[in-house]
């Protein structure tokens, strides 16, 4: 295939771009992807996030959708995509449809499948608590009752934090 | 725990000097560091401190960055125990970090906590094992923003998934004096994996000194992060290995490594740049066994003669020259030893 911007060299770059909402083949030969911003899409730092962003955000239509800030940091879309930093761990579910594609790109997957905190967390929950007992049965032994009120009252509340969420 | 890291690793002391987990987390509901007010950034400094505190095993000596000099701050950074990035700038930052320096924890870097265990040598599941503790521990105290399909959330969408980033510094004086770096940037960029200088960038990394890492967090367990790692980190040791029999074929090298060894021996003056790319030389000659010399010590070595952690040591400001010349002497009495 040959080189859809100099018509010449046979092209080695093949991507797909969404454009206006569709999609739309791109072939190019290494000088003219390079020349024309496509080399940063597969440099080794960013993967040109911040780019692709952008050009998400110039598809969105209006002006008004795109100064909607997230609701607990403040940021809008448009100055995520300015810097490709996040304002807060919300403001992935508040632009969630708009940032998922880039991530597509960046990892190649949208799927987490590593560690999870649940499961430490209660884990860890469980072996708290439990010491926390035996700390407190051990204040009650040794009649240290001012340090075995300062265990039972966290105890109690660490329970009632539990049963309430 | 010491001594158990050192014993598997042996056999890739030639070139793998050592391995670090770095874990990025934040706390929901809570803007990213950049976004909060020093005031906000005091607050969550001292939830993790105490949450810290509870956590099985380590003891954590807590600095607030405001309180260091700034030759302190670089020198933490010298020693990779912070990032350039969060040595830049130290307000409303703080560091909890254990005696012997394996263990560090950056809060309000980027995320709110970024936590690093650094061992020596080749000890990648030992660090990570060390890192997922501290993890848990943390997470017990405290909620982490997680979403079931972008794993942990973090400021830069590049770390999303795991958090982790794993990596090893490796000694690659043979792939650099054949030329072969660039492409094999290239190459392991393929895997998933970044290798970038661990001083300086690029080829022009001082002391041949080069990190490999993953850059895939998202879609892909710790566990087969690390594996993937590890195979790599292998293939390019086996690459370097090679690499070395062809560049010491020819006398040059043999004799690159004695010049190395007689100016660092003799040299009243020298710079970081300088000393940097001789021990690398001499260190090539010492795992060759043609310098005889205690490798262990070299990379600590390199970590002591960097210029800021050089001028900590004399407890007062040193200019240029006078850093040189304590480098070279310091330097010599290394060897004399």
């Amino acid at each position: 295939m040959i080189c859809q911007s100099c018509n010449k060299n046979e092209a080695c770059m093949h991507m797909k771009r969404i454009i206006n909402g569709k999609a739309t083949e791109v072939h190019l030969c290494s000088d003219c992807a390079r020349s024309l911003g496509y080399g940063e899409a597969y440099s080794v730092s960013g993967f040109g996030f911040t780019n692709f962003l952008r050009d998400v955000l110039l598809n969105t239509e209006s002006v008004e959708l795109r100064a909607v800030p997230c609701p607990v940091c403040g940021k809008t879309f448009e100055e995520i995509a300015e810097d490709g930093k996040l304002g807060c761990s919300e403001c992935y579910s508040a632009f969630y449809d708009k940032i998922i594609p880039s991530i597509n790109r960046l990892h190649g997957k949208v799927k987490h499948i590593g560690k999870n905190p649940s499961a430490s967390e209660l884990q860890s929950q469980e072996n708290y608590l439990d010491s926390l007992r035996s700390r407190l049965a051990a204040a009650v032994n040794e009649q240290n009752y001012q340090e075995a009120a300062i265990l039972s009252d966290e105890l109690d509340s660490l329970l009632k934090k539990g049963g309430s969420e | 725990m010491g001594a158990k890291w050192y014993l598997g690793t042996g056999a890739q002391n030639d070139v793998v000097i050592s391995t670090s987990i770095h874990i990025a987390r934040n706390l929901p509901q809570i803007p990213f560091p950049s976004r909060l007010s020093l005031p906000e950034k005091l607050k969550v400094d001292s939830l993790i401190k105490q949450a810290a505190e509870n956590i099985e095993d380590f003891n954590f000596n807590y600095y607030e960055m405001k309180t260091l000099s700034q030759a302190e701050v670089v020198s933490l950074a010298e020693r990779h125990l912070v990032s350039p990035e969060f040595a830049s700038s130290r307000d409303g930052r703080a560091l909890l970090m254990t005696d012997d320096e394996s263990v560090s924890v950056m809060l309000n870097e980027e995320d709110h906590i970024r936590m690093q265990v650094m061992y020596a040598g080749f000890s990648l599941d030992e660090a990570y094992r060390t890192a997922d503790k501290i993890d848990n521990g943390l997470n017990s105290r405290l909620k982490f923003a997680f979403d079931p399909n972008l794993g942990y959330l973090t400021q830069d969408p590049s770390l999303l998934g795991t958090g982790m980033k794993a990596s090893v510094v490796l000694h690659l004086p043979g792939l650099v004096t054949t030329a072969q770096i660039t492409k094999l940037i290239t190459t392991v960029s393929k895997f998933g994996l970044l290798l970038q200088g661990s001083y300086g960038e690029g080829s022009a990394a001082k002391g041949d000194l080069f990190r490999l890492s993953n850059s895939v967090t998202l879609g892909i367990t710790e566990k087969a992060a690390i594996e993937n790692l590890k195979s790599i980190a292998l293939q390019i040791a086996a690459q370097e290995r090679a690499a070395r029999e062809e560049i010491f074929r020819s006398p040059v090298t043999e004799d690159r490594i004695f010049r190395a060894y007689g100016v660092l021996r003799y040299a009243r003056l020298i710079d970081t740049s300088e000393f940097m790319e001789l021990i690398s030389l001499v260190r090539l000659g010492a795992v060759r066994g043609i310098v005889s010399m205690d490798t262990s010590r070299l990379e600590a070595l390199m970590i002591q003669m960097q210029p800021a952690t050089i001028s900590l040591s004399v407890d007062r400001p040193l200019d240029r020259s006078e850093r040189d010349k304590l480098r070279a002497e310091r330097v010599r009495a290394f060897l004399d030893a």
